[in-house]
């Protein structure tokens, strides 16, 4: 294995104390350290952008997964000395980072693909690289009508075999949102939807972590959750009995990021590579099965398994604005945990 | 060696004494590699706000001073206490079983007994999640042979959660009570059941204090791994049930409290450390009785 | 030969009924897993539909399943020199406080069991900022040593229980017949304790290949780990290949068990 080098073995093997101090730069001259989204986004990033990169640019590319939280979390700690040159993040996470100063500026004229992306998916500290579209996911065998809207996911018979998730996550959070907006609630008026949940949590089939909903879902434990057309998708390809539904309120929408981390070594490399990840071809790539990303490049035609016709519909569908919803939402996360626990 | 061990029981014990010399290595490796880790971790502790701008006690009150986390960290322990108690019911019959057993059976058994560490905790959740879910293999059982006509609810329930934990956690109960039971004198169980006491009467009075050592270890092991185990606790336990681990990974990497998160790590081991100490104590003291 | 009592019968059925259910739970899941590794749904899905090896294939493709592979080996490397450092360590550690029932050697045993305890994920998290300060970037070394640290407790612990059950007499008997302190323990202490130490060793390298949070945080983009991997695949796909890969270690177990039982079985024959 290339990774286990003869120093490595060495080293490893011999006084760990002094190993373990020697600071071994994992970045070769011209690479490039990114972090990706473990799963389907790191198989779509190794199989479609890199090769692309390594042609275009003859930039090596590696790649660290992690989850978006876990992202911020290593920069964090590792303040002065990044771990890695790009983050992709979620709105959530995004702005938690963008917050904490952990952004280097976007120069938007270093991309030769920013005309062809819609305004304001570039931004001063971060490009959008792609879109998600959240709503309904239900199992089409157990349920003939799907709910129609996010209050019916509290009604019988869709209670009953619900799995709910809090609001780690970004497309949990947005949900609940609109979840309260159902209810008469805001942002500014969570009330409505933490006394709905509070009688949900009794009645839901399961509260979970958001990485145990397609196992719990395949198992038929839960036939109805909250999710990403991607995640629908995915599944949908590989023959598990679900389908997608936009609630009557609208779909949600927000977009996935890169960003340059602050103090990155290849900064240079790191505009090569968020330019590719943008370009026409590569987004036309990314939509296809097994990876069923949401392009956001204008010239791209969209395929018909994503369950949105085109990129203007984005538009069109609800969106957040976290600036307002990460201050308040460290209390949610403590309001949820505690009345929803027994 | 019955002469040896009369004469060490009149001797006085042999080095009372900590013999730093051997100590010093991994000593000198945690000093490194955890003491300063953990320094940093007390140090932002002492943080009064999540962006750690101003020092204060802060944390520490809200968290001792709020009834929700008090729950949460007597949770954590219960569980911890459940997973231990479940472990010692079913591991001391197959120890037993075990030292009963000829080499062939023996080595079968031990096997089995690795077999759980030898599936990732990823898969293990989810093969939990196969058995306890609603259409899963024991409500099925249990509805095909009509012992009930509605599911139960197994998954995301305390119950739940401590069964899947007793077979996550079963394999660092019985490698050391096993290791222990195998050193065991056989002489010492033959003369209790040649004295004409009964199989129970031997089992507590000869069997038990003798492989104490071994439980310990092992108790020791279950308890810290099982108030520990982060995704066996949200995955199985599910978001109904909190604790200390499922807070400290929220208010770490998604809310960025880390004076918080820092305050509930040092409380988890803290408190799961009195409990280990509780145990050594129990064992001295079972000992000297 | 004792005639058996009511209370002997009733203790015989008690020990036979729990220890079988002991055997059950400890089997079931491993039972569904290597079921459902040979499925031919392309989803983790119990009952499989229909049995095959498509997955084993899929793993054990070199190309498909490359990211897979690298990973494993890294894990499995910084499993190994985790351990077998970490186990020199520790039982030197527990022959320091062994039978030592003074304060001094209660509180070293509580630090040198700390690890286990204090959650993966804060530990990560501090080491890497308490490495970041120092200007040192993650790397294959730090996570061994990362690792070192959170599973060393457990063969520290094994041996512990181990030694405690040695007869002190042996190892002064030894002494007064003029044999070196060393000699004693590698021809009296080591052999004894040694199953303890395996038992340690081997629950230790068990758990540093399922240890996510120090592996998330001190490994870089070129240490890859098998844990973080197999969440991954979990999460957004239902890979069946996570249930294979359990099914391959289960496999590999099973014949280094019967490896080493044929030549321990040899050793004894030629010994004899």
């Amino acid at each position: 294995m290339t990774t286990i080098s003869r120093r490595d073995l060495l080293a490893g093997a011999g006084a760990l104390g002094l190993a373990a101090s020697l600071p071994l730069s994992a970045r070769a001259a011209g690479g490039l350290t990114a972090a990706i989204y473990p799963g389907t986004w790191e198989e779509a990033y190794r199989g479609v952008v890199a090769p692309a990169l390594k042609k275009s640019a003859n930039v090596d590319i590696a790649f660290d997964s992690l989850f978006a939280v876990d992202q911020v979390a290593k920069v964090r700690a590792a303040r002065g000395v990044p771990p890695f040159d790009c983050f992709v993040l979620d709105p959530g996470p995004a702005a938690s980072a963008m917050q904490a100063g952990l952004f280097e500026p976007i120069d938007a004229k270093k991309l030769t693909n920013a005309a062809k992306v819609p305004d304001g998916l570039i931004t001063s500290h971060g490009v959008t690289c792609n879109a998600q579209v959240v709503g309904i996911a239900y199992n089409p065998k157990k349920f003939p009508t799907p709910p129609k809207g996010w209050a019916d996911l509290f009604k019988s018979p869709y209670v009953e075999r619900l799995g709910l998730t809090g609001f780690q996550t970004t497309f949990g959070t947005v949900s609940i949102i609109e979840m309260a907006k159902a209810f008469g609630g805001s942002i500014e008026n969570m009330e409505p939807i933490f006394a709905e949940l509070k009688k949900a949590v009794a009645k839901a089939a399961a509260v979970a972590a958001p990485a145990a909903m397609p196992g719990l879902y395949q198992q038929g434990q839960i036939d109805i959750m909250y999710t990403n057309t991607n995640t629908v998708a995915i599944l949908k390809g590989r023959g598990v009995d679900i389908e997608f539904v936009k609630p009557d309120s609208g779909a949600i929408t927000f977009q996935t990021t890169l960003h340059i981390v602050k103090g990155a070594d290849n900064v240079e490399n790191a505009y090569k590579y968020m330019d590719t990840a943008i370009s026409a071809e590569i987004q036309a790539a990314l939509q296809q099965q097994p990876y069923n990303m949401i392009p956001i490049n204008k010239d791209v035609k969209l395929v018909d398994t994503l369950d949105i016709k085109s990129v203007d519909e984005l538009t069109k569908m609800v969106t957040h604005d976290w600036t307002k919803i990460n201050p308040v939402r460290a209390a949610w996360i403590e309001r949820f945990n505690k009345e929803i626990t027994k | 060696m019955a002469g040896a061990a009369i004469a060490a029981a009149g001797g006085s014990a042999p080095g009372d004494r900590v013999e730093w010399r051997l100590a010093a290595p991994l000593g000198l490796t945690y000093l490194v590699f955890f003491a300063a880790p953990f320094a940093i971790l007390l140090g932002i502790s002492f943080y009064a706000d999540a962006e750690q701008t101003r020092l204060g006690l802060d944390s520490w009150t809200k968290f001792y001073g709020d009834a929700f986390y008090l729950k949460v960290i007597f949770d954590t322990l219960k569980l911890g206490l459940f997973a231990v108690a479940a472990t010692t019911l079913l591991a001391y019959p197959l120890a037993l079983v075990f030292r009963a057993s000829g080499p062939k059976l023996q080595r079968l058994l031990i096997f089995i007994i690795l077999m759980p560490l030898l599936t990732s905790v990823v898969i293990r959740t989810f093969a939990w999640i196969v058995i306890l879910a609603r259409e899963g293999v024991v409500n099925q059982t249990l509805m095909g042979l009509g012992l009930t006509a509605a599911p139960l609810n197994l998954l995301q329930t305390e119950l739940g959660l401590v069964i899947a934990l007793t077979q996550i956690e079963m394999p660092l109960m019985l490698l050391p009570l096993l290791t222990i039971m195998n050193q065991m004198d056989q002489n010492l169980v033959d003369a209790s059941r040649a004295l004409g006491a009964s199989k129970w009467r031997t089992f507590f009075k000869v069997v038990l204090p003798l492989t104490l050592p071994g439980w310990i270890a092992g108790a020791t092991l279950v308890f810290a791994s099982a108030t520990t185990a982060f995704i066996s606790q949200s995955v199985i336990g599910g978001a109904r049930l909190v604790y200390l681990p499922a807070l400290i990974w929220q208010q770490s990497t998604v809310v960025y409290n880390w004076p918080f998160a820092a305050v509930a790590s040092l409380t988890l081991l803290f408190t799961v450390l009195a409990g280990i100490m509780a145990l050594g104590w129990l064992g001295r003291f079972a000992k000297t009785n | 030969m004792q005639r058996s009592t009511l209370s002997d019968v009733t203790y015989n059925w008690i020990v036979g009924l729990l220890a079988g259910l002991g055997i059950l739970i400890l089997v079931a899941p491993v039972i569904i897993v290597i079921a459902t590794s040979f499925t031919t749904s392309q989803t983790l899905r119990f009952p499989p539909p229909d049995l095959s090896l498509r997955w084993y294939r899929e793993l054990f493709d070199p190309v498909r399943s490359a990211p897979i592979h690298t990973a494993a080996w890294n894990s499995v490397w910084v499993a190994f020199v985790a351990t077998v450092v970490g186990a020199v360590l520790s039982v030197l550690a527990a022959l320091a406080i062994t039978r030592v029932s003074r304060p001094s050697a209660r509180l070293l045993e509580a630090s040198f069991l700390s690890p286990l305890i204090l959650p993966s994920l804060s530990y990560g998290l501090a080491a890497l900022m308490f490495f970041s300060v120092l200007g040192i970037r993650p790397s294959l070394n730090l996570l061994i040593a990362g690792h070192l640290v959170v599973i060393a407790p457990f063969v520290f612990r094994t041996t512990l229980a181990s030694l405690t059950q040695l007869d002190p007499a042996l190892l002064e008997a030894s002494a007064n017949l003029g044999a070196s302190r060393f000699y004693g323990f590698r021809r009296i202490t080591l052999p004894l304790i040694a199953p303890g130490i395996a038992a340690g060793c081997f629950l230790a390298f068990i758990s540093s290949m399922d240890n996510v949070p120090v592996s998330l945080f001190l490994s870089n983009a070129r240490t890859g780990m098998l844990p973080i991997r197999m969440w991954g695949m979990m999460e957004s796909t239902l890979d069946v290949r996570i249930a294979a890969i359990a099914g391959v270690l289960i496999l590999a177990t099973l014949l280094l068990m019967i490896v080493m039982d044929r030549l321990t079985g040899l050793t004894k024959r030629m010994s004899a």
